[in-house]
C-alpha cells in the first residue's frame, strides 16, 4: 500500500514557470490581488486536519490570487492550463480533507472576496450569491426579509458557500431541510481549461427539478476542487422558522440511547430537524470541560437529542410525540436550560484545542479530528465499537493520540443513516514522522470499517486524505474509472486540484487496471 | 493486501472503556502504557529574541493552530474589507508556529501585523474564549500576540514608517500628534477645560485621552460638565501624558512604559486615588497594561465615565430634561463591548434622554463592527479605517437613522467622515447627554463634526 | 463598576464540582489546577475576563437561537401539556 507514495511525492512547479505565471496573471489582475509573500502562501497551505507541523513547507503554494467575479477566475484558469501549472480552489479552508491543500504547489485560487449577494428573489425564494459568502452572514441579511439558507454545518460561523459545493457538505439539519446538494440550485463554475460552465437544471438558474439530459449537478459537487471552481450559486431559501425545539435525553448506557435515537427517526415528523447519539465515550469526554455535564450524575452515561424546526403549532405537535416516545423508552429529560443552551452551541464545542488530555488527565493542546462515515442504523453501533478500538490501539503507544468520543448523527429524515464520527485529539506539537505514520494506518482502519459494514467511507467531509483514500476505489467499484475518465476528459493537463483522489492514475501510462485490482484488494 | 478489518488480539485494558482523564478514581493501569513517540526534534533559533518570543506564545498560538476552525473570520473588521486570509487571527497565531519551525522570520511577517484594530472580536468569538477560556484560564489572546509580534519587530529593528514617526513624535511632545502638522504642546493639555473651573490634582482625576484633548475637546467639556452638574468631584492631572497605550499597541514597549510610569507617578504627587476615564481606549491601558507593569503597586482604582453616568441616571442625581429629537442608533466601541462586556451602561444611559427615537442592534451583532480607527491602523493604513467605517455607517443607514451615537473618541473622526457622505452625524454619547441636560458644552466635535452639527456652542 | 488591581486577583474560594473540576463565580466552572502543570499553565486571569466571558457566552447562546429561529419552545412545557392531557 505504500507504494502510493511515490505516486504523489512531491513535484513543484519550477520557478521560471512560476515567474512566467506572475507575468501573466498581471495582464489579468491588479496587484493587489496577485500574492507572493512568504506569509500570503504560508496562510493558504492548512486546513484545520492536522499534519506534521515540520512538513508545513511540502504544502505550500507558490502563490496565491483573489479574484473578484467568475470571469477572473476564469482567465486564471486558462492562464494556469496554457502554462501547465496548478491550481488549488481555496474557499473557507475549513474542510477536513485536504480539498485546499495544494500538493503541488501552484497557484492557489482564494475566492474570499467574490462575497457578493447579486440577487434576492423574493417570490420564487432564492438568493444568487458569490461563492465566497459565509452561510452566517448571509443569514444575517435573508433574516431581515424572514428567510433562511438553512445549510448548518459545524463550521457554519466561518465556512462558504463555495466550500460547500466542492466538498458536497452535509448540515446538522438536512433531515429537516437536505444537505448542500439540495440546497444549491445551480451554480457556475470554471472548469479546468478556463471555460465557464453553469451546473444544474433548466436555462435558468432557479430550477429545482428537471429530467433534462444528464443530472450534472452532483458530478460537479463534493470533486474537492479536482474539476474546478464554483464561482456563483443559486440557493433556494426557507422561511425563518418560527420556533425550535432542542430536547436533550439523558440514558444509563449506550444500548438505550441508540434504540431511542432510532425511534426518533422512525416517527415521521414532519419538523424533525435532526437526532444525534452520543455514546459513553463522549460523556465521559464532556465531563472535562463542559458546564453541562460537569454536575451530572454518574448514571448519566449516554444522550440522545432532537431538533425540530418551523410553525410553533406545528413544532409543538411534533414535540410532543416525540416527548411521548421517550416515555415510553425510559429517556430522562436532562431539562430546558442544558437542553437550548447545547443546541446553540453546536458549532463551538468541537475544536477546542484544550479539551485534549494525556492519559493522566494533563490539559495539552491537541487538534480536532473528527473521522466520519455514513452507516445504516442497524451497523452504527458494530462501528462505533471497531473505531474506540482503533483509537485505543494509538493511546496504547503514545499520548500523541486521544478519545473524544463518538456521535451518530441522522443523516435523512427516515433514520436509514448516520454520519458516524469519532472525534480524535491529536497532539500536533508531538505530532513526528513515527506518530503521522500511525494515524494514516489508523485512517485507514477506520475507513476499512465503515466499508466492511457497508458504508461510506464519508458521508460529510470527502475521503481524499492519505490513508483513506486507498480505499475510494474499493468503495467505488467501477466508479473509479470512470472518475477517472472523467477528469481525465474534463482536466486534460490535470492541473486542477492534482494529487488529490488518485487522480492522477488518470495519466500514467502502464496497467492501470491491475493497478486498480491491487488498491481492490482482487489482485 | 490490506484486510477490510484489522483483526486485532489485545487483551481487555483500562483503554477499552470510557474514562475521564485525571480522575483519581481511574484505572492505575492508564499511568503504565510506555510512549513510544519521540515527537519532532526541537529546532535551536539563532535569534535570541525571536526564540524567547516563541517560547512565550507558543502555547498561545498552537491554542488557536490546531483549533484552525477560523470563527474570528467573519468578525474581523479587517477581514470584511480585505477578504485576504493573510490578514486574520488564524495568520497571525499560525506565523508563530511557521517561526517556532524556522519557516518564518519577523522580517517576514512584521508588515502582515498592521492589519488588525485590536478591537478584541476575534478572541472573544473564538471557541477557545467563549466557550472554554473561563474554564481553562487560558484564553485565545489575538490582541497580546499582535502587540508582541509588533514589539519584537521593533526590538529587531524592523520598523513601520508612519508608526515609528508618530512614535517619535509623542515621545517628543509626550501627546499623540492627533492635529497632523499642527504640534501638541505638554501646556495645551488641558486647553479644552478652559472656562470650566476645575481644579488640579485631588483624590479623583479625570484622565482625557489625547484625541479628546486636542481635537474633539466637546467630549471632555461634556463629561466635565455633566459631573459638575451632578456635584461629582474630580480633579485634571497635575501634568497628564499620553497614556502610553499606542506606543504599547504600535510595539514601542519601552516609550509606553515611560509613559505609564510617568502617570502613575503623577498620581502619586497629587495623592490621587481614582482615575475617572472617558475614552475605551485610556480604560485599557489603565485596567490591562498598567497592571501588568506594575503588578500590585498599581493601587489606583480606574473608573469609566459613561458607567458613572448611568449610576448618576439610576440615583436620580441626574435627569436630561431636553428633548433630543434625532433618531440614532449606538456604536458600541470594541473596547467596551468586546474588550471589556460593558455594553449594558451606554444603552441605560441612551433611554434616559427625551425626544431620542433609538434603534438598537445588539452587543453580539456588533462583535463584527468596528471603526477602525484603533491598533494605529489609521496611522498606517488610513485608507482601511476608512473602509470599515465606511462598513460601519452601512449598517446604521440600513436602520434609517439620522445619527451614531459612539463612546470613543478615537472612533468618532472615521465615523464622522464615513456618515458625512451617509447623511449620518456621529455624535458622543457624553456630549447627547449634555445637551439633554441643557448644557452648553463649547469644544469642537472635529472637522466633519463642526461643520455638520456647528459643533457645541461655545 | 469599577476596576481594582487587589479586587481583580481575588478569586472566590473554589469549591469542589467533580473529580476534575471546581466552581468559584457563579456559574463559572474552572479546571482542578493540578491538571494545567506540564504541558500548558494556567493564564493570569482577572475576575473580570472570567465573568466577561461566561456573560458573553450566554449572549451568543441567545443570539444563536434568535438567529435560527424567532422563539425556541422548551421541553418542560410539552411534558406538562402531556401530563394535562393524560
Amino acid at each position: 500500500m505504500w507504494g502510493l507514495r511515490e505516486v504523489t511525492a512531491l513535484e513543484r512547479p519550477p520557478t521560471d514557470l512560476i515567474d512566467r505565471v506572475v507575468e501573466r496573471l498581471a495582464g489579468v489582475l491588479r496587484p493587489d490581488q496577485i500574492l507572493t509573500a512568504k506569509t500570503d502562501r504560508y496562510n493558504r497551505a492548512r486546513v484545520p486536519a492536522p499534519f506534521p507541523v515540520h512538513r508545513w513547507r511540502e504544502r505550500v503554494p507558490d502563490l496565491a490570487v483573489l479574484p473578484e467575479s467568475t470571469e477572473e477566475v476564469a482567465a486564471v484558469v486558462a492562464i494556469a492550463n496554457e502554462l501547465k501549472c496548478p491550481v488549488v480552489p481555496r474557499d473557507g479552508g475549513t474542510g477536513l480533507t485536504d480539498g485546499a491543500v495544494p500538493l503541488r504547489g501552484g497557484i492557489v485560487v482564494d475566492v474570499k472576496r467574490m462575497n457578493q449577494i447579486h440577487e434576492l428573489d423574493l417570490e420564487n425564494r432564492t438568493v444568487t450569491v458569490g461563492t465566497g459568502i459565509n452561510m452566517l452572514k448571509l443569514n444575517e441579511v435573508l433574516g431581515k426579509h424572514g428567510l433562511i439558507y438553512p445549510d448548518d454545518p459545524a463550521s457554519y460561523p466561518c465556512s462558504l458557500v463555495g466550500g460547500r459545493i466542492g466538498t458536497s457538505g452535509w448540515s446538522l439539519i438536512g433531515a429537516r431541510y437536505g444537505h448542500t446538494r439540495d440546497l444549491v440550485l445551480s451554480f457556475d463554475l470554471v472548469l479546468p481549461t478556463g471555460e465557464i460552465l453553469h451546473v444544474g437544471d433548466g436555462i435558468g438558474r432557479q430550477i429545482s427539478k428537471s429530467s433534462s439530459g444528464y443530472q450534472l449537478k452532483h458530478l460537479f459537487m463534493g470533486h474537492q476542487g479536482t474539476l474546478g471552481i464554483a464561482t456563483k450559486a443559486t440557493l433556494k431559501l426557507y422561511p425563518k422558522p418560527e420556533a425550535e425545539l432542542s430536547p436533550f435525553w439523558a440514558f444509563d448506557d449506550y444500548d438505550a440511547a441508540y434504540r431511542f435515537t432510532g425511534a426518533l427517526a422512525r416517527a415521521g415528523v414532519a419538523t424533525f430537524a435532526g437526532a444525534v447519539l452520543f455514546d459513553e465515550w463522549k460523556v465521559a469526554y464532556l465531563r472535562r470541560d463542559d458546564e453541562a455535564y460537569i454536575p451530572q450524575p454518574a448514571d448519566v452515561r449516554a444522550l440522545t437529542c432532537a431538533v425540530l424546526y418551523g410553525w410553533e403549532d406545528e413544532v409543538r405537535v411534533g414535540g410532543k410525540r416525540l416527548f411521548r416516545i421517550a416515555k415510553e423508552h425510559g429517556a430522562r429529560y436532562l431539562g430546558d436550560e442544558i437542553s437550548e443552551g447545547d443546541w446553540a452551541a453546536r458549532h463551538d464545542r468541537y475544536a477546542t484545542p484544550l479539551h485534549g488530555r494525556t492519559k493522566s488527565g494533563q490539559v495539552v493542546p491537541m487538534s480536532w479530528h473528527c473521522e466520519d462515515a455514513a452507516v445504516n442504523y442497524t451497523r452504527v453501533p458494530a462501528v462505533t465499537k471497531a473505531w474506540h478500538e482503533i483509537v485505543a490501539d494509538l493511546r496504547r503507544k503514545t499520548d500523541v493520540f486521544d478519545d473524544w468520543g463518538m456521535f451518530a448523527y441522522t443523516s435523512a429524515d427516515t433514520g436509514v443513516d448516520y454520519l458516524t464520527e469519532i472525534d480524535v485529539g491529536i497532539w500536533e506539537q508531538r505530532l513526528d514522522d513515527d506518530a503521522w505514520a500511525m494515524w494514516v494506518r489508523a485512517k485507514r482502519d477506520i475507513a476499512a470499517a465503515a466499508l466492511a459494514h457497508g458504508g461510506s467511507i464519508s458521508a460529510c467531509h470527502g475521503s481524499c486524505r492519505e490513508g483513506e483514500v486507498d480505499l475510494v476505489p474499493r468503495e467505488l467499484g467501477r466508479g473509479f474509472d470512470v472518475m477517472l475518465g472523467v477528469k481525465r476528459m474534463l482536466d486534460p493537463n490535470n492541473i486542477m486540484n492534482p494529487g488529490k483522489y488518485l487522480l492522477d492514475l488518470a495519466y500514467q501510462g502502464g496497467d492501470l487496471a491491475a493497478r486498480l485490482a491491487e488498491l481492490r484488494g482482487e489482485a | 493486501m490490506t484486510q477490510t478489518e484489522p483483526e486485532r488480539t489485545v487483551r481487555p485494558d483500562a483503554l477499552q472503556r470510557p474514562f475521564t482523564p485525571g480522575d483519581p478514581g481511574n484505572d492505575p493501569e492508564l499511568e503504565t502504557y510506555p510512549e513510544t513517540v519521540h515527537g519532532p526534534v526541537p529546532l535551536e533559533l539563532s535569534d535570541r529574541r525571536t526564540a524567547e518570543f516563541v517560547e512565550e506564545w507558543r502555547n498561545a498560538s498552537y491554542n488557536c493552530y490546531s483549533s484552525g476552525h477560523k470563527f474570528c473570520r467573519e468578525v474581523c473588521p479587517v477581514m470584511q474589507v480585505t477578504r485576504n486570509e493573510s490578514w486574520t487571527p488564524t495568520a497571525f497565531h499560525a506565523n508563530v508556529v511557521a517561526m517556532e519551525k524556522g519557516e518564518l522570520e519577523v522580517a517576514d511577517i512584521a508588515a502582515d501585523y498592521v492589519n488588525c484594530t485590536q478591537c478584541g472580536a476575534c478572541e472573544l468569538r473564538c471557541p477557545n474564549t467563549l466557550f472554554t477560556g473561563d474554564f481553562y484560564r487560558f484564553r485565545t489572546r489575538t490582541v497580546d500576540v499582535v502587540k508582541a509580534v509588533r514589539a519584537l519587530a521593533v526590538e529587531s529593528g524592523v520598523h513601520q514608517p508612519n508608526w515609528r514617526t508618530w512614535n517619535a513624535r509623542t515621545d517628543d511632545r509626550t501627546h499623540e500628534p492627533v492635529l497632523g502638522e499642527t504640534e501638541i504642546s505638554q501646556e495645551n493639555v488641558r486647553n479644552w477645560a478652559e472656562g470650566l473651573d476645575i481644579p488640579i490634582g485631588g483624590e479623583t482625576v479625570l484622565f482625557v485621552d489625547c484625541e479628546a484633548a486636542f481635537y474633539r475637546t466637546a467630549v471632555p467639556r461634556a463629561v466635565a460638565q455633566i459631573l459638575q452638574r451632578a456635584g461629582y468631584e474630580f480633579g485634571l492631572m497635575g501634568e497628564q501624558w499620553c497614556c502610553g497605550g499606542p506606543a504599547a499597541e504600535m510595539g514601542y514597549v519601552d516609550q509606553a512604559r515611560r509613559f505609564a510610569r510617568h502617570n502613575l507617578d503623577n498620581w502619586r504627587a497629587t495623592g490621587t486615588k481614582r482615575v475617572l476615564v472617558l475614552d475605551p481606549h485610556d480604560y485599557i491601558s489603565f485596567t490591562e497594561d498598567y497592571p501588568k507593569y506594575f503588578g500590585a503597586e498599581f493601587d489606583i482604582e480606574v473608573v469609566l465615565v459613561v458607567e458613572v453616568l448611568a449610576d448618576l441616571l439610576a440615583q436620580g442625581k441626574l435627569t436630561p430634561t431636553v428633548p433630543v429629537n434625532r433618531t440614532i442608533t449606538y456604536h458600541d466601541p470594541c473596547r467596551l463591548n468586546k474588550r471589556k462586556g460593558i455594553w449594558e451602561e451606554p444603552r441605560q444611559v441612551l433611554r434616559s434622554i427625551p425626544g431620542l427615537t433609538f434603534h438598537d442592534v445588539d452587543r453580539v451583532t456588533q462583535w463584527s463592527y468596528c471603526s477602525g480607527g484603533g491598533g494605529g491602523l489609521p496611522v498606517e493604513k488610513p485608507e482601511l479605517t476608512a473602509a470599515i467605517s465606511e462598513r460601519r455607517l452601512g449598517h446604521a443607514a440600513e436602520l434609517g437613522v439620522d445619527t451614531l451615537v459612539s463612546a470613543c473618541p478615537w472612533s468618532e473622526r472615521p465615523l464622522s467622515e464615513a456618515g458625512d457622505k451617509r447623511d449620518i452625524d456621529v455624535i458622543d454619547i457624553h456630549e447627547i447627554v449634555a445637551e439633554s441636560l441643557g448644557i452648553e458644552v463649547g469644544g469642537s466635535r472635529g472637522a466633519v463634526g463642526d461643520r455638520r452639527c456647528g459643533g457645541c456652542a461655545k | 463598576m469599577s476596576y481594582r488591581y487587589s479586587d481583580e486577583h481575588a478569586p472566590p474560594a473554589p469549591q469542589r464540582a467533580s473529580e476534575v473540576a471546581v466552581t468559584t463565580h457563579e456559574h463559572v466552572f474552572e479546571v482542578d489546577p493540578r491538571l494545567m502543570e506540564r504541558w500548558v499553565l494556567q493564564q493570569t486571569f482577572p475576575n473580570w475576563d472570567t465573568l466577561r466571558i461566561m456573560h458573553a457566552r450566554h449572549d451568543h447562546l441567545d443570539w444563536m437561537h434568535a438567529h435560527f429561529a424567532q422563539k425556541t419552545i422548551t421541553g418542560s412545557d410539552l411534558i406538562a401539556e402531556i401530563e394535562n392531557e393524560a
